[in-house]
């Protein structure tokens, strides 16, 4: 939509400005981060701050450097900490959202689960995770469900209001043309319940990758966690940071991907995607 | 007024002994009672009967069982004493006879507009291509020729619900229930649709129960107004509409529409 919207401007006499605007915008935010960056260096390198407390960052990308090109290491690490917050995160979400679809089509379910639910909600989960270890062992197994745990959470109940919430006079619809609970479910109900289904899985995502690392906290021999302790606890500040910073880029891009997905699967959210399937729906009609 | 005393169909015809020996009566209900919880009492031993072809208007305030009995005749809920029959048979679910429209498009989001006239016969069987033109073709007969392939969240509230009117046409049901399928739309969408509305059902010949809260409308739609009155809900008269068609809006300033909305509104407003 704004490409298209930019595309048509470019001829225009406006463009120029209108370009001019959007370039001045981007070099202010540049320029606020790029002072922050050289105070920061300023004051590590004077000593003003004590660089154990916060390392100069010009150390931290050299680090960084080191850490993916010279010694090349945390690509493992990242490898082995992405495996355990993406496997917590389908068997979190997949766990959750099957529980969901049978507490959402049966009353007598949901009101025999429910008081668990809850208890599994305010239980501070994280503080099973020595006991989780406990039962598991060393190996990534135990990560992967701290990680399930803490996420299970949100696609759980995100699944269940949406399938709760199902409109009363759209059911009625399809019951008035003779549909079955099977076709309501699965061309109603799931549908209408997608766009919050996917509000919890981009919730549970960040979730899965919190509790991947709380695990190799706790005990491991390898991962992103593992780097970061090691590293603290050898004081070597600029190392832990680039760890941070790898680790915030994980972060970052399971959550880009998962709204990719959303609004992938949800195209009637959108105006750009509702234009395109438009016009492959009519295409397709066409064909015909 | 007594509800038992109006419960005629016409006032110079006498009521068939038996509903289901007539063949031009599709919808019979006698002393069609609905509670609910076992007290509260929605619809109060109405009796009636509606003639094939005829476009009958249900009008009362709210809380005067029009959506019960609607939803009766639908087959969506049960009733719980007295006889009710559509096309001579006891009423015990949804039919393929009988299709319903709410006040509210129900349109799927996640599908193009012609993809939610389809609805009905892909819950029935995989469409054919004749489904599928007969799909455009409804979109073509209630205005929309060039929004086939839009989303409901595309269109204007007035263009959802011609959606919905053509997706109500390709069940191919004919007897069309309609729960103040305009209602929400502002006056003058709804008076344009009302009176597409009239065309088209005189188009495909179907029976036409419409519900409403609004007197002139109630009236000037219908061959026969339902005047119901809450706290139980009751039918408390059925009036006959003299009025030639095809009507143009026009009518509703004569006096002689006027005195029958007149008429309707004091029985309502004794009770």
């Amino acid at each position: 939509m704004s490409l298209a919207a930019n595309e048509h401007f470019a001829g225009s006499p406006q463009a120029g400005s209108a370009r001019a605007l959007v370039i001045g915008r981007i070099a202010r935010h540049l320029a606020l981060f790029l002072s922050i960056i050289a105070v920061w260096e300023l004051a590590s390198a004077t000593q003003f701050v004590d660089p154990l407390i916060l390392p100069r960052p010009s150390a931290i990308i050299v680090a960084l450097y080191g850490m993916l090109f010279v010694q090349g290491n945390a690509w493992y690490h990242m490898g082995i900490t992405l495996w355990e917050a993406l496997a917590g995160f389908v068997i979190g979400s997949v766990v959750g959202i099957a529980l969901a679809v049978a507490a959402g089509l049966s009353e007598t379910f949901r009101r025999y689960i429910s008081p668990y639910v809850i208890v599994l909600q305010v239980i501070p989960r994280i503080a099973l995770a020595p006991m989780i270890i406990a039962w598991l062992g060393f190996g990534t197994s135990p990560k992967i469900a701290i990680g399930a745990l803490i996420c299970f959470f949100p696609p759980f109940i995100n699944t269940l209001t949406g399938l709760v919430n199902t409109d009363e006079d759209a059911s009625e619809m399809f019951r008035s043309l003779g549909a079955s609970k099977r076709q309501i479910f699965f061309s109603l109900m799931l549908p209408n319940a997608m766009p919050i289904i996917m509000a919890g899985l981009k919730a549970a995502i960040s979730l899965a990758l919190i509790g991947a690392i709380v695990g190799e906290f706790i005990s491991a021999g390898e991962g992103m966690g593992v780097l970061m302790q090691r590293y603290s606890f050898a004081l070597n500040m600029a190392a832990s940071f680039a760890v941070l910073v790898m680790l915030t880029a994980v972060g970052y891009l399971l959550f880009v991907a998962m709204e990719e997905v959303d609004e992938y699967l949800v195209y009637w959210r959108s105006d750009a995607r509702m234009a395109a399937m438009s016009r492959r729906c009519a295409k397709a009609w066409r064909a015909d | 007024m007594n509800a038992f005393s109006n419960t005629i169909v016409a006032a110079d015809r006498a009521r068939p002994a038996m509903a289901g020996g007539d063949p031009d009566i599709v919808i019979s209900a006698d002393g069609l009672v609905k509670t609910f919880n076992g007290e509260v009492i929605a619809l109060d031993r109405a009796t009636f009967d509606i003639r094939r072809g005829s476009f009958v208007s249900l009008v009362g305030p709210s809380g005067c069982g029009k959506s019960t009995l609607l939803r009766l005749v639908a087959g969506l809920i049960a009733k719980t004493g007295g006889e009710l029959s559509v096309l001579g048979h006891g009423v015990s679910g949804p039919s393929s006879d009988v299709a319903m429209m709410f006040q509210r498009p129900t349109l799927l989001d996640w599908r193009t507009a012609v993809e939610n006239v389809l609805l009905p016969t892909e819950v029935k069987r995989s469409a054919t291509n004749a489904d599928r033109r007969r799909a455009i073709d409804l979109l073509n007969l209630v205005g929309l020729k060039d929004f086939a392939f839009s989303f409901p969240r595309q269109l204007s509230g007035g263009m959802q619900q011609r959606v919905a009117l053509a997706r109500l046409l390709q069940t191919g049901a004919n007897i069309l229930l309609l729960d103040e399928p305009f209602g929400a739309l502002d006056e003058f969408t709804r008076e344009r649709l009302n009176l597409e509305l009239m065309r088209i059902v005189e188009d495909v010949d179907a029976t036409v129960l419409f519900v409403t809260h609004n007197i002139a409308e109630a009236i000037f739609l219908a061959d026969q107004v339902m005047v119901m009155t809450p706290r139980p809900g009751r039918l408390a008269r059925i009036v006959d509409v003299p009025f030639e068609r095809p009507r143009g809006v026009e009518l509703m300033q004569t006096p002689e529409f006027n005195g029958l909305v007149g008429e309707v509104r004091s029985i309502l407003g004794g009770h």
